[in-house]
């Protein structure tokens, strides 16, 4: 009696573990089969290279009459999380600043990445970034008018705007160099369309100073303050996604 | 801990954005406009000797306004940034029958300079080779004159000496 007790014991615990072993068999199946086909849809995830323009500098242009202006853009995907951007554009803005009236018209261009942060759902492709870019801009300015700096105004109409005179003209061949630090978002509105917002903070690095002016406006980078190198500036894009994938297989 | 990294960044951004807002685009007082020219009042017989005319006084020609502060024997004249001449009626004894009225065209380029943003330019000038015309000459209480300086751009010394 007290043997066939031990032996059922024996033969209970045997067929337990081997139950439990048989659990993880097929626990370990199921977990190879989804981690495998998950694989091969990750596989499938395109490298996606996506065109786009800015909304904002088209919709300046209708506002506007003092701007003409557009700027594309481009951004590959190298990584998961890594894409290559680019943004192109030519914009030309007169403006009044103050005592100066003058045209600026340029191309610039800013090349860089973007770094996702946003987790996204399997196949979703949405993105809030950061990003740097170096840009650079070549670019002429034009002075239109301008009005003297006088403390006590004694002779009647002093305060006209000069529009003649030697100072008044074109300077041709300026360029500037910044750099860009990028916050923003890119969301999917339908498929392959993405709607993006973006923030940038500039720091110029060097650019060459008009005789006897100064670079007021620069084309990419916007207002030249007096005091510090820094700038700001945004984008509203509209994007495409011209997906393509590398078949290994 | 991308988020916070993320709101961090957003908050930076937000921060930036209000400091370059147009700090910079009062022009400083400090700042000197367009600088005015400074004739001396000199004895014609001794030309370091400076010499206040008795019952003095200057109008400008063109303009409405009445110029201060020049009952000193260092004139401070405010050139026309619109034109290339300036004029002067440079009166002496103005309240007696002895008023002798000596017309002064100055005479000079401008040259304008960049400041700065907020400021804009200011009107350098030079003077010309001739830099006085006496428009009424005869019975002239002025007998010359002197270039101590022939570009104005600053107001710190003379430019002109009036010899009489």
């Amino acid at each position: 009696m007290k043997q066939l007790r031990i032996w059922v014991f024996y033969i209970s615990l045997l067929s337990l573990t081997y139950v439990r072993a048989q659990e993880q068999d097929t626990l370990l199946d199921e977990f190879s089969k989804p981690v495998i086909d998950s694989l091969n849809i990750k596989k499938k995830t395109p490298l996606s290279i996506r065109f786009g323009l800015d909304l904002y500098r088209l919709a300046l242009n209708q506002l506007n009459d003092n701007y003409k202006g557009f700027e594309a853009l481009a951004d590959l995907q190298i990584t998961k999380k890594l894409f290559l951007a680019l943004e192109l554009g030519n914009e030309k803005k007169t403006k009044q600043s103050e005592q100066v009236n003058l045209t600026s018209n340029g191309s610039y261009y800013k090349l860089g990445f973007d770094y996702n942060m946003y987790d996204n759902w399997e196949g979703m492709n949405n993105q809030v970034y950061l990003g740097l870019r170096f840009a650079a801009s070549s670019h002429k300015q034009i002075l239109n008018s301008y009005t003297i700096l006088n403390r006590t105004p004694f002779w009647p109409g002093e305060e006209i705007p000069i529009n003649t005179g030697y100072a008044i003209g074109e300077r041709n061949d300026l360029n500037a160099y910044w750099l860009e630090i990028v916050t923003g978002f890119k969301v999917q509105l339908l498929n392959n369309l993405y709607l993006g917002l973006s923030l940038r903070l500039n720091r110029l690095i060097s650019d060459k100073i008009p005789e006897n002016f100064d670079n007021v406006f620069i084309p990419g980078f916007n207002k030249k303050t007096d005091e510090n190198k820094f700038g700001a500036g945004f984008n509203y894009t509209l994007s495409y996604t011209l997906p393509f994938s590398f078949k290994k297989k | 801990m991308p988020r916070t990294i993320l709101n961090n960044v957003f908050r930076l951004f937000f921060i930036s954005f209000l400091i370059s807002c147009e700090r910079d685009d009062i022009c400083l007082e400090t700042t000197a406009g367009s600088p005015n020219l400074i004739i001396l009042l000199l004895d014609s017989e001794n030309n370091d000797t400076r010499k206040i005319p008795t019952g003095f006084l200057i109008r400008a020609i063109g303009s409405d306004n009445v110029l201060t502060n020049n009952l000193n024997d260092s004139i401070v004249l405010p050139l026309n940034t619109k034109e290339k001449i300036s004029q002067f009626e440079f009166i002496i004894n103005f309240e007696n029958e002895n008023k002798n009225i000596d017309t002064l065209q100055i005479n000079y380029k401008r040259i304008d300079k960049y400041i700065n943003r907020a400021c804009g330019y200011r009107s350098n000038f030079i003077l010309e080779q001739s830099p006085i015309t006496l428009l009424n000459p005869g019975d002239d209480w002025i007998k010359g004159f002197i270039i101590l300086k022939d570009t104005i751009s600053d107001e710190t010394t003379a430019h002109l000496g009036i010899l009489h």
